[in-house]
């Protein structure tokens, strides 16, 4: 069988601040499979940002493994997973983050500057990727401040995209839209997944988290499946029932 | 990251706030401004004596002797161009005083008496005509040669003035020469010293004598050994008041300038590193403010693969392109400014018509000092860039 692209175990972060030490995430251990649309769900606090930011390597765990297509990614220098992000990672953030006087084009293209992909390849491929969210071509040329945020967000998801990554990581992609453009967005993930992509996507939303094959839920920086989840919940309404 | 990608990236970011970047540029632009005028000037001042004196002058010594018994004469030169053999050809000049009528017209001026080999040791070249011979020389021929100048005050505008005659004196002289009209030569006549002598100052007098070293003769030392040979030669003593001799070089005149310069061009290194210093702190200021504004752009450059490295570079070489764009400023500046300040220039060296001169090297050592403050103040704001962490960037609000 296939490698999953997503093998952790046993992760730990622990935060140190001033005011004394975090402790994110406790022991997570997860595998997503090549394919698949994974949402993660928790309340605010519960370590979904942490784990996104471990996931894609801009952190790295205070202990515990962590397996990208089989390769061990926790002990890797800062150059190492700069490499990885640019090479094997999509990002989609829930601000955007396009650079706002740059066209749609060079936005797109931007993520190619750093894998070393020749000149030539750039454009067709930015064309590529912006043809599979369905952005029409008289935006191409836009500068990204005048689209709208449906817009926006379909340019970041080419953005994504256009390195051909192993795993795309969207973080509450859908936080700064309405309902109608985030149905549009969700469709264009979905499409995603149906080209064979991986994503994992996080939300505290339950109608977001509909859209993805499968749902873990994080508490306290914790794991749970649905059903561990259901009877957390159904543990809580009893005891708020009690008291 | 490729360099044609980095250059692109610094481009837009430039592009992005031009205003504010052409402000913070400004010490830079003193500073080359500065460093550029002084430059052109100096090389202006070399370029003006080199043109005016000729580079033939570097091998004249000045003679001026005069012994117990009176001026030297034809006779002392022989011997000395035997006993200093390192000499091509001694040479004596006299001065005179004279004014020359032609019908109504009338110039006053300068007559110097000289041999022929005066001409080529002073490099003047003629619009016309001919110097005298040797044998006129002998004869003490009633022969002038005269510049451009005083031709046109005498004749008129119109030429050829050779073959005419000039009255000076009670004498009328044959014009046979004319001279290229020059700053250093202009209203001057020249005759042969015999003639001066005889029929314009009615007395024998060498008043300036010319050595011409050879070509493979360190003219200064060749003017120690000179001076050495003619205080024992006539045993003079000025102390005594038994004559005087003063022997120095075209070339020690030249260093003397040069020293001259040396204070107008620390004043001006003053002047530009003082606004070199200012500027970069200007840069740096910038810097750290532009890498504050682009906190999440550089989060998200980092999650797309960007390395520490092409963070720096970005950003050093954006502070770069700031300083070399001021520095070109500045050197358009500072040729204006060396313009301005020629005539000071002229006054302050003591020549005429100096016209700054911006040289390959100046602007390439511009270039490079604007490169390196760019490097040495853009360095500290591109590091903080690139150390950023870019879950903490991607959060900043
Ligand atoms: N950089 C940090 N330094 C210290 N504590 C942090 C940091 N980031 C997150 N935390 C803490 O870790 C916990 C999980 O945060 P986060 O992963 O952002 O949760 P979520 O994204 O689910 O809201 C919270 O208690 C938060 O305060
Ligand atoms: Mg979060």
């Amino acid at each position: 069988m296939a490698l999953p692209v997503i093998d952790i175990h046993g992760i730990h972060r622990i935060y140190e601040t001033e005011a004394g030490l975090t402790h994110a995430l406790r022991g997570v251990s997860l595998t997503v499979d090549r394919g698949e649309f994974l949402a993660i769900m928790g309340p605010s606090g519960s370590g979904k940002s942490t784990l996104m930011n471990i996931l894609g390597c801009l952190d790295t765990p205070t202990s515990g493994s962590y397996r990208l297509e089989g390769l061990e990614v926790s002990s890797l220098d800062d150059d190492d997973l700069a490499e990885i992000r640019a090479t094997r990672l999509g990002f989609v953030f829930q601000s955007f983050n396009l650079l706002p006087r740059a066209t749609v084009l060079r936005n797109v293209m931007l993520p190619l500057i750093y894998s070393d992909t020749p000149r030539a390849e750039r454009e067709w491929r930015a064309w590529k990727a912006l043809k599979a969210v369905d952005l029409p071509e008289e935006y191409y040329e836009h500068k990204s401040n005048e689209l709208s945020g449906g817009q926006m967000q379909r340019v970041a998801i080419a953005r994504a995209l256009v390195n051909d990554p192993a795993l795309i990581l969207a973080d509450e992609p859908t936080g700064n839209l309405d309902s109608a453009t985030s149905e549009m967005v969700l469709q264009t993930f979905a499409r995603m997944r149906d080209r064979g992509k991986t994503i994992v996507l996080i939300t505290h939303d339950p109608k977001v988290a509909a859209w993805a094959d499968r749902t873990v839920h994080i508490r306290d920086g914790k794991l749970l499946t649905d059903e561990q989840e259901r009877a957390f919940t159904a543990s809580r309404e009893r005891k708020g029932a009690t008291s | 990251m490729r360099a044609g990608d980095l250059i692109r990236e610094t481009g837009s970011a430039l592009d992005s706030n031009r205003g504010r970047s052409l402000l913070t540029v400004l010490g830079i632009v003193i500073g080359i401004a500065a460093v550029i005028a002084m430059t052109a000037l100096i090389d202006g001042v070399k370029y003006a004596l080199v043109g005016q004196l000729g580079l033939n002058r570097a091998r004249l010594v000045y003679i001026n002797c005069w012994t117990q018994y009176g001026s030297v004469t034809a006779n002392d030169l022989e011997r000395w161009e035997r006993d200093l053999p390192e000499y091509e050809f001694i040479t004596g000049t006299a001065y005179g005083w004279g004014e020359m009528t032609v019908g109504a017209n009338s110039s006053n001026g300068q007559i110097m008496g000289t041999y022929p080999e005066f001409f080529d040791a002073m490099g003047i070249n003629l619009v016309e005509g001919r110097f005298y011979t040797e044998r006129e020389v002998e004869k003490g021929s009633l022969v002038i040669v005269i510049d451009e100048t005083t031709a046109r005050t005498l004749f008129g505008a119109s030429g050829p003035y050779v073959d005419r005659t000039i009255k000076l004196g009670n004498y009328e002289f044959e014009v046979i020469g004319v001279t290229e009209a020059s700053q250093m030569t202009s209203n001057t006549s020249y005759m042969p010293l015999p003639t001066l002598n005889t029929r314009i100052n009615n007395y024998e007098s060498m008043d300036q004598i010319l050595g011409y070293a050879r070509e493979d003769v360190d003219p200064d030392e060749l003017a120690e050994k000179t001076d050495a040979y003619l205080r024992k030669t006539y045993d003079i003593d000025e102390e005594e008041g038994y004559g005087y001799v003063y022997v120095f070089t075209m070339a020690s005149v030249t260093r003397q300038l040069d020293s001259t310069m040396l204070s107008f061009q620390l004043l001006m290194t003053a002047v530009a590193s003082i606004s070199l210093v200012v500027g970069g702190i200007g840069i740096m200021n910038m810097m750290l403010t532009n890498v504050t504004e682009r906190i999440r752009e550089i989060g998200l450059r980092k999650a797309l693969g960007a390395r520490a490295g092409d963070i720096t570079k970005q950003f050093l070489l954006e502070s770069i392109a700031l300083c070399v764009a001021g520095g070109a400023i500045g050197i358009l500046a500072g040729y204006g400014g060396a313009w301005a300040l020629a005539g000071v220039a002229s006054g302050l060296a003591g020549i005429e018509g100096i016209a700054p001169v911006i040289t390959p090297g100046a602007v390439g050592m511009a270039t490079g000092i604007c490169v390196g403050i760019g490097i040495v103040f853009g360095y500290y704001p591109a590091r903080r860039a690139a150390k950023l962490d870019p879950v903490e960037s991607l959060r900043y609000q």
